[in-house]
């Protein structure tokens, strides 16, 4: 019998030395334990659809050089720190000096704070369910460890870009913790994106630590090129009556996989979950979520809409566990699905697990295709086909588009995925 | 203008147009009537080009130019428009950025510059208060949660935005109150012009009181039975259309209704 696949050894010998020594000693024990690490196949129940799309050669496990070109970000307004291959670049960074408001990268924490992020670090993450996060655990060089004291609010959003210079094959491991007070608020922008041809793999891991009151808004966007194979982690908790929003919008690759697991841990907690997907040629993205009603009279919202083009493969898992405690929970989660061609697949699973018995829980899922009569109509009137099929298309997942907070990121998705249709609707 | 020649249509192996004829010049205006099922609405989608029908025999030339050859696209930018008998509903898509859209794309085919969302803005609130639209549906999803008038005036305003060479008008009249079918009647008698045709299908004879057609046609199992003048819609209220030799039990019944 071939025995499983495990995590080659060469991604186990982690770079960045000038990290504190706690986060190194945390990393060390991390690696430890991903020593013979079995990697998920097709029989990891959580990883069927990618594991044959994960491809961890051993020139991915090298640390990517912190220098390189300078990949082509949003340009967008806010506060705005740069991080190249996981590593903070402090020169092209801008971000506030407020009152309140703490902003540090790993690199520069003294000891005394190191050791109090390494005991914090992980814990919003089911690293069962999460296998991939904890190789960031192990190997992350730098991060961004952002604190809100009680009832401070981030004037404007804060841009955090994370691109990855490929110039040659390697690893990044970007890492955000967000540890936000009582009632403080923020909006986060995490835009990932790459520069270079090089097979690359980027892990990241992004933790947001809610207490009472804190309204958090986290976007993300996936923009990176064809030769990234992207994983992700997003884990957040959050006390009661805390809010957090998510806005995921990614563009597919050769594998994008992200998981998304929220908390609700005190009474009253909020969170709503939107997120985009679309694919085409041969990419593959896998959104994961759970959300884990632990709380009495909390509510989550989650809408995901995945669109799939040519022979791309697109697969949304959206677990919802309601705990024994859990009464008077609302839990609402919406996946629509459009396929672009007869070539294309989608795979959707809502997962829900109630233990309590007052609750409000609703789902639904569907998987359709364009409208024939719509589409006859807009050609009717003269307009072409491409740009029918856009309009359409758009129209799909206009009503999250328009969520996203912050008007210039919300225009600049707009324009991505404009030209993404357009590209995937050329044949047209 | 228009010509159509032994035109012969199918859908799903079944024939419903059996050989039509019709020959509609500039500045005229023609109605088509006839019972269900004749295939007044198969015509009228087989000439906007849609993909439902297949044209088996026959030809369709609009100033000389076959419309078979071209795309429903390019059939619109030539020309062609059809006001649909049931307008889709398109949530997701405001009116304002499909009829942008739809003028630009016409305007970039003539060769003229594509107008600015502020100067669209303007000449689309001219036209609604034509048809007596509210602006305020410009902002809304094309069709979306519109009342059955409200999709029949968008469909004129389109028309009058658009200025088709050919208007095939396919039941505006149906679901119509009386006040709605005075404001549609005017707008489509503001679309006549010694350059345009326009073929109006209808069950009913009552628009025709409002538009009066030069040329009535009666349309029955796929073949115009009958032609002739706009007497002949008033002789088909009196009579319905059984001394045609066709039955319509529906036209019959409700021909008193106008």
């Amino acid at each position: 019998m071939k025995s499983a696949p495990t995590l080659s050894s060469a991604f186990l010998q982690p770079a960045g030395e000038f990290l504190p020594g706690p986060l190194l000693e945390l990393r060390k024990q991390r690696g430890t334990a991903l020593v013979d690490m079995p990697l998920p196949t097709r029989k990891t129940e959580n990883w069927k659809y990618s594991s044959r799309h994960l491809k961890l050669s051993d020139e991915l496990a090298a640390s990517l050089p912190s220098s390189g070109k300078e990949g082509s970000s949003l340009a967008l307004p806010g506060y705005r720190v740069i991080f190249r291959n996981g590593v903070m670049v402090p020169e092209a960074s801008d971000f506030p000096d407020m009152n309140g408001i703490r902003i540090q990268r790993f690199c520069d924490l003294d000891d005394q704070e190191a050791a109090a992020l390494a005991e914090r670090l992980d814990n919003t993450l089911d690293s069962h369910a999460v296998q991939m996060a904890r190789l960031n655990s192990a190997r992350f060089e730098d991060g961004l460890l952002i604190q809100l004291d009680k009832e401070a609010v981030l004037d404007q959003p804060l841009f955090i870009v994370h691109e990855v210079t490929a110039s040659s094959a390697g690893s990044a491991y970007p890492r955000i913790y967000v540890d936000a007070a009582r009632h403080s608020q923020m909006t986060l922008v995490e835009e990932y994106i790459s520069s270079g041809n090089e097979p690359v793999l980027v892990n990241t891991v992004t933790e947001f630590v809610l207490a009472e009151g804190a309204q958090v808004t986290d976007v993300r966007l996936t923009l990176e090129g064809e030769n990234v194979q992207h994983i992700g982690a997003t884990g957040v908790r959050q006390a009661a009556t805390s809010r957090f929003e998510s806005h995921c919008v990614g563009f597919g690759g050769p594998l994008r996989r992200h998981d998304l697991q929220v908390r609700l841990e005190g009474e009253g907690a909020e969170c709503k979950l939107n997120g985009v997907v679309v694919t085409q040629g041969k990419q593959h993205y896998d959104n994961h979520t759970s959300i884990e009603h632990v709380a009495a009279h909390c509510d989550s919202e989650e809408t995901y809409r995945n669109i799939a083009a040519d022979e791309s493969h697109a697969i949304f898992n959206g677990r919802i566990h309601i705990h024994q405690d859990a009464q008077k929970s609302n839990a609402n989660m919406s996946n629509k699905n459009l396929l672009l061609s007869t070539g294309a697949e989608i795979d959707t699973k809502p997962e829900l697990e109630i233990y309590a018995d007052d609750v409000k829980c609703a789902h639904g899922a569907t998987i359709g295709q364009l409208d024939k009569t719509s589409l006859f109509y807009l050609v009717s009137r003269g307009i072409g086909r491409r740009e029918a099929n856009t309009l359409l298309t758009m129209a799909f997942i206009n009503e999250l588009v328009e969520q996203v907070p912050v008007e210039a990121v919300r225009d600049a998705v707009q324009l991505r995925l404009n030209d993404f249709f357009n590209q995937a609707f050329q044949e047209i | 203008m228009l010509s159509i020649k032994n035109l012969h249509a199918s859908v799903g192996g079944e024939e419903i147009l059996k050989g039509i004829n019709l020959e509609i010049k500039a500045g005229e205006v023609h109605a088509i009537m006839g019972p269900n099922g004749s295939g007044k609405s198969t015509l009228s989608q087989v000439l906007a080009g849609s993909e439902t029908f297949e044209v088996t025999e026959g030809e369709i030339t609009l100033n000389g130019e076959n419309l078979l050859e071209l795309e429903t696209e390019e059939r619109a930018r030539e020309g062609v428009f059809l006001a649909f008998q049931y307008p889709v509903e398109i949530p997701g898509v405001s009116n304002l950025q499909f009829l942008r859209t739809a003028v630009n794309a016409m305007r970039l085919h003539r060769g003229e510059p594509e107008m600015n969302a502020a100067e669209f803005m303007k000449h689309a609130k001219e036209v609604s208060k034509q048809v007596d639209l509210d602006p305020a549906f410009l902002k809304r999803g094309v069709n979306e949660g519109f009342s059955g008038g409200e999709k029949k005036r968008n469909e004129i305003m389109q028309a009058l935005l658009l200025q088709p060479k050919l208007a095939i008008l396919d039941e505006t009249d149906s679901g119509l109150d009386i006040d709605a079918l005075h404001v549609v009647s005017d707008g489509v008698n503001a679309l006549r012009a010694e350059d345009r045709a326009i073929l109006m299908v209808t069950h009913y004879q009552r628009l025709l009181n409002h538009i009066v057609p030069d040329y009535v046609h009666v349309l029955a199992g796929g073949k115009i039975v009958k032609s002739g003048g706009r007497e002949l819609a008033h002789e088909l209220e009196e009579r319905g259309y059984g001394w045609l030799g066709v039955k319509d039990e529906e036209a019959t019944a409700s021909s008193s209704v106008t």
